[in-house]
């Protein structure tokens, strides 16, 4: 019996496959991908993972030193300055770093989509208004703005995020803007518009699906954008609050004696670099992947 | 293009007057600066006398056109702190955080225009590959980590450097590489991409086939063409490093605008926050423009945007 | 690694100490840190530790107390007495000059105190100047200084904040044209000021024999370097001489390096506890319940948090004043680390399962974090709240705090009533509102007659102890740390002097 030949084989892989296939076979991605589930995951099991309870003290205990330099493994990491475990400190920590990474690119998203889409299917009087804003944001200096904002709101998580969002729009509606001019014009707009669907289902069905990849290569880059924005407010003091573990805070803690014990400030930036480094390679990966010609 | 270059400036001026109500608006639900300038032993009656004596019983609107009108002469009030005019602190201030600025972006210039030229060269070969990646990892460091670093290194361990400080070009080092990194990314992957796009071009075939020699090729004819779109870049990038040294001039003790801002927001002094928000604003908003009219007057399509 | 780096670091320190004669003690320059930008040199004009070091240094006031002491000597002044109770009649040093070459005269001393005490000029510390009503000259070198009320702490401020202006300069230059051009009669004069980050002086040649003594130090180099990091690796690398207010943690390790000196002192600074015990922030709040107050202070372990994070020469404190203090009495209720007993009190007080609060702090964050963790474990759940000084103190204001850490240094006033009486006398910061406090503070804030005040003062703390309205917590400590060329013994009211350091 001859065996039929798979549907596949005489079709071709469909896009979808396509796409998976250049995924796999991109070693920035894979890498970058990799590593942020791993966080992903770590930050999900922390309260299993973590070796003691992140919030409690012993005074007796302050920067003992990690195991590599000297330490025990009853602090495999050693311990910060009111001597909590740096590893459970670190662990919990990635919450709060992806927490901030995904909500900010979340309301920044939806903010710059929104004005984006808008701006290049509509132009010209939305398309000047909504390049006004863009114009506007761009020059309000985001760090000494932000700082400012938390200064006067007083720092917390909520206010962070929410500060971060409503700063870090502008290059979703840059990018959202030139990618829906670039499509609002092809037939398959034309044909919708000629049988008569609605504009909003334009938006959502037609443009939306098709601006999607570089959509999410944006949201990539804005979250670590957050996530290093987050961690340099905190730095300065005006960011998220202790006790809350941030590794931007936990590197401003360890700064006083970074001159005497530097892996406090080294372990935390290290695995902030990391991070960012991760969704920055995922990142140019799915740009890469999503858009081959683009790549250069 | 005399009436891009106005429509140009209209719209800058615009933004200008609009960022400066944002930040008026802003600063205005910090609270009540009174208690602030009337420091830790006043009482009640003190903090009154002050919120009268500055008016800042009066509604938002009139004291926000009063700092406009006062503004356009370039009065931008008293520093609560400093009880000096905000004006000549910033100007005093402003000298070291713009040679931190044309440092940094000439750092970055230096370095990633020839990495961009090499890799464009040869793409997809090792030192290709090296420098994407570097791109990458560039723009993953923390900045205010970086920088601690480098005081470690090569300031206590190394004894090379001052730690801090602004008195001789030594001190300039690290705060320029601080600062210029975070820039080069971008300007790296630009000059890559424009030296691919030009290289592939006909004229440079042209060039290439009458036997021109190859360094000519690539200096001469390449990269001047590469390098436009990447000057008005570095412009843009200018405006938002000068907005970004806020962090390198409190990790280096650089008693610059930057640093000035963060310490003024320490102390509620909100003249001085105010106004250096403006001016970081007027930074990117004159450098873009600039950007703007440099791509225009090289590029005349760009005249109609 | 941190020891390997500690010893790159010193053998790079070995190395640039070799090469570095250009200033430090060949050029008789001590250069020294200051950690905050001050806002204006002129002393009336800034709330700061570093204003008050640099006061010191380029004026001086009409007495003088001895550091260690606390005795009175005439400076300015050479003999001093009470006409009545609110009559100084003060005698003045002849021959005194000022930097700009003036004599120092009656005049100097009416013009000075009658423009400071003037609400109006706008002094920023006004406690310091507001019992001053006027002065008056009776000849060139007699003059009366007249107080609104008797003010028996009257001395210890005519030797502490007030300093003596050279009235015709002021007059003319006024408090911004002393902040960048300071004139005085002091030990060191200020030959240049770049307003917030670097100061010169020089030592003054003709300066009187007077209690201060004569300085050694040819020359005073100050820079502002924010960052203790920075200040670190400038000692290391030989670009300074002299840092203070060093972190406990930090000065353990340089004294441990053995290249510098390291000393200590205590200060006045008391760190605390404030509650809202009047119910101000919401009458039903947990802090009007004794029990609850009383279980915070058990909740502390103040030993430990001093041993551990303070170290130095810092003590817990038990009342809501310094010890040293006059009319700090400290027989009043102590409450010694029990959390069982707190989580008891806790329970009676019908929070068997604890409660929720915002906590408060403005400064010192680590220690603001030790103590809120010490309050989680009782079952008093934190919501941690760190504000700029000025917001804290705004909210403090409209009575919205439920509990905060606050810290108070009562301007180094050798005096209870700097501190007891600033915050139970019913003012816009007091959170208990305590009348029966009220009415012993104000006998012992008013008499002039020793015993009288401290009676009362004992009475007030007492109750203030017994009603736990605050946690009083600890004294804070300096830490000075120099190179092996410089000599310098520190006192315990916070104050550089650079007069008394001198060269090895």
């Amino acid at each position: 019996m001859t065996a039929l030949p798979d549907i596949a084989e005489i079709t071709g892989p469909t896009p979808g496959q396509q796409l998976r296939k250049r995924m796999f076979g991109h070693q920035g991605f894979m890498i970058g991908a990799i590593f942020l589930a791993l966080l992903v995951l770590v930050a999900i099991l922390a309260p299993v993972l973590a070796p003691h309870d992140p919030y409690a003290q012993s005074l007796g205990d302050r920067m003992v030193r990690p195991v590599f330099m000297g330490g025990t493994w009853e602090h495999p990491l050693g311990t910060d300055h009111l001597g909590r475990d740096y590893l459970s400190r670190l662990i919990y920590g990635a919450q709060i770093s992806l927490l901030i990474g995904a909500i900010a690119a979340l309301i920044s998203g939806l903010i710059g989509t929104t004005l984006g889409i808008a701006a290049g299917y509509f132009g010209g009087r939305v398309d000047a208004v909504v390049t006004f804003l863009i114009n506007v944001r761009l020059a309000m200096p985001v760090v000494l703005v932000a700082l400012a904002v938390v200064a006067i709101l007083g720092g917390s998580l909520n206010v962070v995020i929410g500060v971060l969002g409503l700063l870090l729009w502008d290059r979703f509606a840059v990018v959202m803007r030139a990618s829906t001019l670039q499509i609002r014009n092809r037939e398959f707009v034309a044909a919708a518009r000629a049988i008569g669907c609605s504009t909003p289902r334009i938006l959502l069905s037609e443009i939306l699906p098709n601006i999607l990849n570089n959509l999410i290569v944006v949201v990539t880059l804005e979250m670590a954008h957050a996530i290093l924005l987050e961690a340099a407010l905190s730095f300065l003091g005006l960011g998220v609050q202790p006790p809350t573990p941030s590794w931007g805070l936990m590197v401003s803690e360890g700064k006083n004696m970074m001159l005497f014990e530097p892996w406090l400030v080294l372990i935390p930036g290290a695995v902030l670099f990391l991070l960012v480094l991760a969704i920055n390679l995922m990142g140019d990966g799915l740009r890469d992947v999503t858009a081959p010609e683009n790549r250069n | 293009m005399l009436r891009f270059i106005l429509k140009r400036l209209g719209l800058a001026l615009l933004v200008a007057l609009t960022v400066s109500f944002i930040s008026f608006s802003l600063l205005f639900l910090a609270g009540d600066p009174a208690i602030a300038i009337a420091g830790e032993s006043a009482n009640a009656k003190d903090i009154q006398a002050i919120r009268e004596l500055y008016g800042f019983d009066r509604p938002m609107l009139v004291q926000y056109a009063d700092w406009l009108w006062n503004a356009l002469r370039f009065d931008f009030g008293q520093s609560y702190y400093f009880k000096l005019p905000v004006a000549d602190l910033i100007a005093e201030r402003l000298s070291v955080t713009m040679t931190l600025g044309v440092c940094g972006i000439l750092f970055a210039l230096l370095t990633a225009v020839p990495l961009g030229v090499i890799a464009a060269i040869r793409p997809n070969s090792l030192i290709d590959r090296i420098a994407l990646f570097l791109s990458v990892a560039g723009q993953a460091m923390p900045s205010f980590w970086f920088g601690l670093i480098l005081i470690v290194v090569f300031a206590i361990q190394l004894g090379w450097l001052p730690a801090s400080g602004a008195s001789s070009w030594q001190h300039f080092i690290m705060p320029t590489v601080v600062l210029g990194y975070y820039a080069m990314p971008a300007i790296m992957r630009l000059t890559r991409a424009g030296m691919l796009e030009v290289l592939s071009a006909d004229y440079i075939r042209t060039a290439r086939a009458k036997g021109a020699p190859e360094g000519r090729v690539l200096f001469k004819h390449a990269l001047r063409n590469a390098i436009i779109p990447v000057v008005s870049l570095a412009a843009v990038q200018m405006g938002f490093m000068l907005g970004g040294s806020i962090v390198v001039e409190s990790i280096f003790a650089l008693h610059g605008a930057g640093y000035l801002a963060w310490e003024s927001i320490g102390r509620n002094d909100l003249p001085t926050v105010q106004a250096l928000i403006l001016v970081f604003a007027l930074f990117y908003i004159v450098f873009t423009f600039l950007a703007d009219v440099l791509n225009a007057w090289l590029d005349p399509r760009m005249r109609s945007a | 690694m941190g020891r390997m780096m500690l010893r790159g670091g010193t053998a790079a320190i070995a190395l640039l100490a070799a090469g570095a004669a250009h200033a430090d003690k060949a050029a008789d320059t001590l250069r020294v840190a200051f950690t905050k930008e001050l806002e204006s040199v002129d002393s009336y004009f800034n709330s700061a530790r570093e204003g008050v070091v640099l006061q010191r240094a380029i004026w001086d006031g009409l007495l003088y107390a001895d550091p260690q002491t606390g005795e009175y000597k005439g400076n300015l002044a050479t003999e001093w007495n009470w006409v009545d109770d609110t009559t100084l009649e003060l005698k003045l040093r002849e021959g005194v000059k000022f930097h700009d070459g003036s004599d120092f005269t009656a005049d100097d001393v009416v013009y000075t105190v009658n423009f400071v005490a003037d609400e109006a000029n706008g002094a920023v510390t006004q406690r310091n100047v507001n019992w001053m009503d006027h002065a008056e000259k009776l000849d060139d070198y007699t003059v009366r200084i007249i107080t609104k009320e008797p003010f028996p702490a009257a001395l210890e401020y005519l030797s502490g904040p007030v300093s003596m202006y050279p009235s015709d300069y002021y007059e003319e230059a006024g408090p911004s044209g002393m902040g960048l051009k300071p004139v005085g009669t002091g030990p060191y004069k200020a030959v240049s000021v770049e307003p917030g980050k670097h100061f010169v002086l020089e030592r003054n040649e003709d300066y009187f024999d007077g209690p201060k003594g004569q300085p050694t130090i040819g020359k005073v180099d100050i820079r502002t370097i924010p960052d203790v990091n920075t200040q670190m690796a400038e000692i290391f690398s030989g670009q300074l001489d002299l840092i203070w207010q060093v972190p406990s943690d930090q000065a353990e390790r340089l004294a441990e390096m053995g290249q510098f000196t390291v000393a200590n002192e205590s200060t006045m600074r008391v760190g605390y506890l404030s509650m809202d015990a009047a119910g101000r922030s919401n009458p039903d709040n947990p802090f009007t319940k004794l029990e609850v107050r009383q279980a915070v202070n058990y909740a502390i372990d103040r030993q430990t948090i001093v041993k551990e994070l303070l170290k130095g020469k810092s003590t817990t404190i038990d009342t809501a004043c310094f010890p040293s203090q006059f009319g700090c009495v400290q027989d009043v209720t102590e409450y010694p680390y029990d959390p069982e007993k707190a989580r008891e009190l806790l329970a009676e007080a019908g929070y068997p399962d604890g409660f929720t609060t915002e906590f408060y702090a403005y400064r010192d964050r680590e220690y603001a974090e030790a103590i809120s963790s010490y309050l989680n474990a009782v079952g008093i759940t934190t919501d941690f709240k760190m504000l700029q000084y000025s917001a804290l103190r705004d909210l403090n204001m409209k009575g919205e705090v439920p509990i905060s850490f606050q810290t108070w240094g009562s301007f180094s006033i050798n005096d209870a009533s700097a501190m007891v009486s600033q915050f139970f006398k019913h003012g816009e910061l007091d959170d208990a509102r305590d009348d029966e406090v009220l009415a012993e503070l104000d006998i012992a804030d008013s008499s002039i007659d020793p015993e009288t005040r401290t009676e009362h003062y004992g009475i007030a703390l007492q109750r203030i102890a017994d009603q736990a309205y605050w946690a009083p917590l600890f004294s804070y400590n300096t830490n000075y740390v120099f190179t092996k060329e410089v000599a310098y013994t520190p006192t315990p009211d916070e104050v550089l002097r650079f007069h008394t350091a001198t060269w090895n």
